[in-house]
């Protein structure tokens, strides 16, 4: 022991130091190499700017959503406090919750399961389309119509809850879900009956759906069953400018 | 001798971790997809995002008139009835729980349209901007999805008939165009299904029912 402590002090600090830094580096260089691997990088100049702006975009919206939500909440707080003063404006008050939680805009909670997809790791035959080995909009659209068939009740991706104004749009290689641009992986929660699982898988639909993308492409689709599914609120626009109650005068009064 | 070699060996390595850092985080900081896209693709993006950003903050600006509102009619000591009529009627109109008229489009599909396409189509009205559509005189709420096979579909449990009527509330020059323009989902659908015939009519005045089931959640509790 002594023998050994001697020689540790005996190595002068500098080369200590310059071990650990070539460790260092020697990660930095592995996890620099496997960054660079999978897919095809873009490296013109012009490109980093725009990543920059999407990326700052991106972030505006986030704070944009949570200001929404703040508002609402301040909003249901402000009903909630004035529910008291008489039964007109406390039942009205309810219902308005009602209508709120029937439309999306309130965070749900309940049984459920999760799925996930992910690209496929498939290199790319020569002559195809990468496109195909991609989760695209539609691979989306088609997995949440199966669940809405297989009897869920409430739907997000990525924490974009889906609501009667939801598109999922191909941008190029990326994809827009209400106002967010989501990459993968894709998580989609649902809330539903027990048996949602089962009837998910045992749909034709389902079926037919994995084996066209995951069996032939190598797209990876994944589930979970956690005992608490949570659904986020919708944080974006509900204003109708062309949309309005048919001849509202005809509309009896509560 | 050996001191000054040393350090310069040590800032050597130095200057190389510390600009391997930088790249190291910087590509995991845009690990999001976004290195791989096209200077296209990200110019489409970065331009829709600013319109959905927009949109949000118009969001927001109605809010906090709302709240404003709220907080003065209060002061004022007045009831807020009026005001919560008119969010309870908002709420609804949105989420499909009652009828909705305005402006706005019919499209008219025949032939053995495949349930797909109409789904499809719904997507597109919405992606234009559509505020409420029916088909076949059936709302379309959250998770309606048409089935069956072609000439025989049904949405929420209605047969449809050979002759599909999708009408959609919005304007009607923005959803007409969006469907109808140079590789638009009219020409999609109708270079992929050969015998489907698709006609898009504008209309001042479009009507789409309630939603025929409700609408609320039975198994979803509302989150703290």
């Amino acid at each position: 022991m002594t023998t050994l402590g001697a020689r540790v002090r005996s190595i002068p600090s500098w080369q200590v130091a310059l071990a650990g830094a070539l460790v260092a580096l020697g990660f930095l260089v592995a996890a620099q190499a496997r960054t660079e691997a999978p897919r095809v990088r873009y490296t013109t100049q012009e490109r980093a700017p725009l990543v920059e702006t999407v990326v700052a975009l991106q972030a505006q919206q986030e704070a944009l959503k949570d200001r929404i939500l703040e508002l609402r909440a301040e909003m249901a707080a402000a009903e909630q406090g004035a529910a008291g003063s008489g039964a007109l404006v406390s039942d009205l008050t309810a219902a308005v919750e009602a209508a709120r939680i029937a439309a999306g805009l309130v965070a749900l909670e309940g049984p459920g399961i999760v799925l996930q997809l992910e690209d496929s790791q498939v290199p790319v035959p020569p002559g195809e389309s990468i496109a195909e080995y991609r989760v695209g909009a539609r691979d989306l659209r088609l997995i949440v119509e199966e669940l809405w068939l297989a009897g869920a009740e409430a739907v997000s991706v990525n924490g974009e809850r889906l609501v009667p104004t939801t598109a999922f749009v191909d941008i190029g290689g990326t994809l827009l879900v209400n106002s967010a641009y989501l990459a993968p992986p894709y998580q989609i929660a649902a809330i539903g009956e027990p048996e949602l699982y089962a009837a998910l898988v045992a749909s034709p639909g389902f079926v037919e759906l994995v084996r066209a993308r995951a069996d032939q492409y190598g797209i990876r689709i994944s589930f979970a069953e956690p005992d608490r599914v949570t659904v986020p609120a919708y944080a974006g626009t509900v204003t109708l400018r062309y949309a309005r109650p048919p001849a509202p005068d005809a509309t009896p009064e509560p | 001798m050996k001191q000054p070699r040393s350090q310069l060996a040590l800032a050597a390595i130095a200057l190389l971790l510390g600009l391997l850092v930088v790249v190291q985080l910087r590509a995991q900081q845009a690990g999001t997809g976004l290195e791989t896209q096209s200077s296209q693709d990200l110019t489409l993006l970065i331009a829709n995002l600013t319109t959905r950003n927009d949109q949000l903050r118009g969001e927001v600006a109605d809010i906090q008139d709302q709240l404003d509102a709220m907080a003065a009619a209060n002061a004022r000591g007045e009831t807020s009835v009026g005001r919560l009529r008119g969010e309870l009627e908002r709420a609804r109109t949105w989420s499909g729980e009652d009828p909705a008229s305005g402006p706005g489009i019919r499209v008219l599909l025949f032939g053995g349209v495949p349930a797909a396409a109409i789904s499809d189509l719904v997507n597109e009205l919405r992606n234009a901007g559509a505020e409420a559509i029916s088909i076949g005189g059936v709302r379309v709420v959250v998770g309606t999805t048409p089935v069956g096979a072609p000439g025989a579909l049904s949405v929420e449990g209605t047969p449809l008939g050979p002759r599909v009527e999708v009408m959609a509330i919005g304007n009607p020059a923005v959803l007409t165009g969006g469907l109808t323009r140079a590789g638009g989902l009219v020409a999609q659908l109708q270079a992929r299904y050969e015998e489907v015939l698709v006609e898009v009519t504008p209309l001042d005045v479009v009507a789409v029912p309630a939603a025929g089931r409700s609408l609320a959640p039975v198994r979803g509790v509302p989150r703290p």
